[in-house]
């Protein structure tokens, strides 16, 4: 069945992928991971960025913004967040919070090589992939 | 930097549950029945855990709406018989692989956080035994360890007060609470005097460590308390504070509580 493996093994084929890993924000648990992490342990980088997505997830200035552009008829989803990014000279991180419709608290985290990768290329296929997570 | 929380590699971690350790290496198959749950294993992996203080797959299944509770009962009665519960739900198109996969490992390390809960009861592990979800997504014994000592160091970070874990909590009036997020404030307006964190959780269908942890947030912000019993007999809440001096449950002047809570935290330290 399709699953969290395979949507990681989907990620890595993105044009400079180095590494990406499926997290639980409220624990900072990685609930699955694949290629390199920046300090070669998943477990340490999935804590570190799981404290970034939930701050932004948690911000009611980004909350408060999806609530007023949602239509009015319809919840507005539970983050409010669609992404986080995070460049720096080597590369760049992309953040995706997956929406599931059982309580949950998960994003995608792709580090990509700065010369290699193609950020807006990579947000728009990872928001696919995490969406297909989830629906597929 | 990395956080404090994250040990050397080298410093071995105190074991959680020694068993468990000693299963995994002989990569057994079956049920590790602890005081406070259960970790089923295959391989000497984890492959399912269940605890009476944590939500099944089922309520957080039904509870968000991606599973009818009829379908849930449907996919046991199918499938239960041959322990191929998950992989039914799966190929029925019931639910989506990914998605069954995210919640079934929530589930595991939820129930798996308070199944290793330290205990004085000794643990006993029935040999060929499997459970009747079948196979989702197994995991490594010691990741499962690690998992829980990070959750322990993260509860304790937020707000070192245990009871709030365990005891019936109480609302307290703050004008200065800060702005709640939106499952902060579902968490608080669950909190009525008499239900325990554990008992919100099930409410909302959420994962019960991840309540703790808005628990304890709320617990910090001044926003919610345990309620502390007035010399009751002990009513199986075992809160570790028998001794502690007892005030009244709330206290409409927020200094107070400020001093109240500035107590409490001196204390567990």
């Amino acid at each position: 069945m399709p699953g969290i493996d395979e949507c990681l093994l989907d990620i890595m084929k993105l044009p400079g992928a180095r590494g990406a890993a499926v997290v639980d924000w409220t624990s900072g648990l990685a609930l699955g991971t694949i290629g390199e992490s920046p300090h070669d342990d998943h477990e340490a980088t999935a804590a570190e960025t799981a404290e970034v997505a939930r701050m932004a997830a948690e911000q009611p200035a980004f909350a408060q913004e999806s609530a007023r552009s949602g239509t009015p008829d319809e919840d507005p989803p539970a983050s409010g967040v669609e992404d986080v990014i995070v460049t720096s000279p080597a590369g760049y991180h992309i953040l995706r919070f997956v929406e599931t419709d059982f309580d949950s608290s998960v994003f995608v985290h792709l580090w990509l090589h700065r010369s290699e990768g193609n950020l807006a290329l990579a947000r728009i296929r990872l928001g696919e992939l995490a969406r297909r997570l989830v629906l597929a | 930097m990395r956080p404090p929380a994250s040990p050397a590699p080298t410093a071995p971690l105190p074991a959680v549950s020694p068993m468990l350790r000693r299963l995994a290496e002989e990569r057994a198959t079956g049920a590790l029945m602890r005081e406070s749950g259960t970790l089923y294993l295959a391989d000497g992996q984890v492959v399912h855990a269940e605890s009476p203080a944590t939500p099944g797959i089922d309520v957080l299944l039904t509870a968000g709406g991606t599973l009818a509770r009829a379908g849930w009962w449907e996919a046991v009665a199918a499938a239960g018989a041959r322990q191929r519960v998950a992989a039914y739900l799966v190929d029925s198109g019931r639910v989506p692989g990914g998605a069954l996969e995210l919640c079934h490992l929530g589930a595991l390390y939820d129930a798996a956080f308070f199944a290793l809960a330290p205990t004085s009861t000794p643990a006993r592990f029935r040999y060929g035994v499997s459970h009747w979800i079948g196979p989702v997504h197994p995991v490594a014994a010691g990741s499962v360890e690690r998992e829980t000592l990070r959750r322990r160091a993260l509860l304790d970070r937020i707000w070192p007060d245990a009871t709030v874990d365990t005891a019936p909590l109480v609302r307290l009036p703050d004008a200065a609470a800060p702005p709640l997020t939106p499952r902060r404030r579902a968490v608080l307006a669950a909190v009525d005097g008499s239900r325990s964190a554990a008992e919100i959780a099930r409410g909302l269908g959420r994962s019960a460590f991840h309540t703790l942890v808005d628990v304890r947030r709320l617990a910090a912000a001044g926003a919610l308390d345990a309620v502390r019993s007035c010399g009751r007999p002990d009513d199986g809440s075992s809160g570790p504070r028998a001794g502690a001096p007892v005030l009244p449950e709330v206290t409409p002047d927020p200094d107070i509580a400020l001093l109240r809570r500035l107590r409490d935290a001196l204390e567990v330290l």
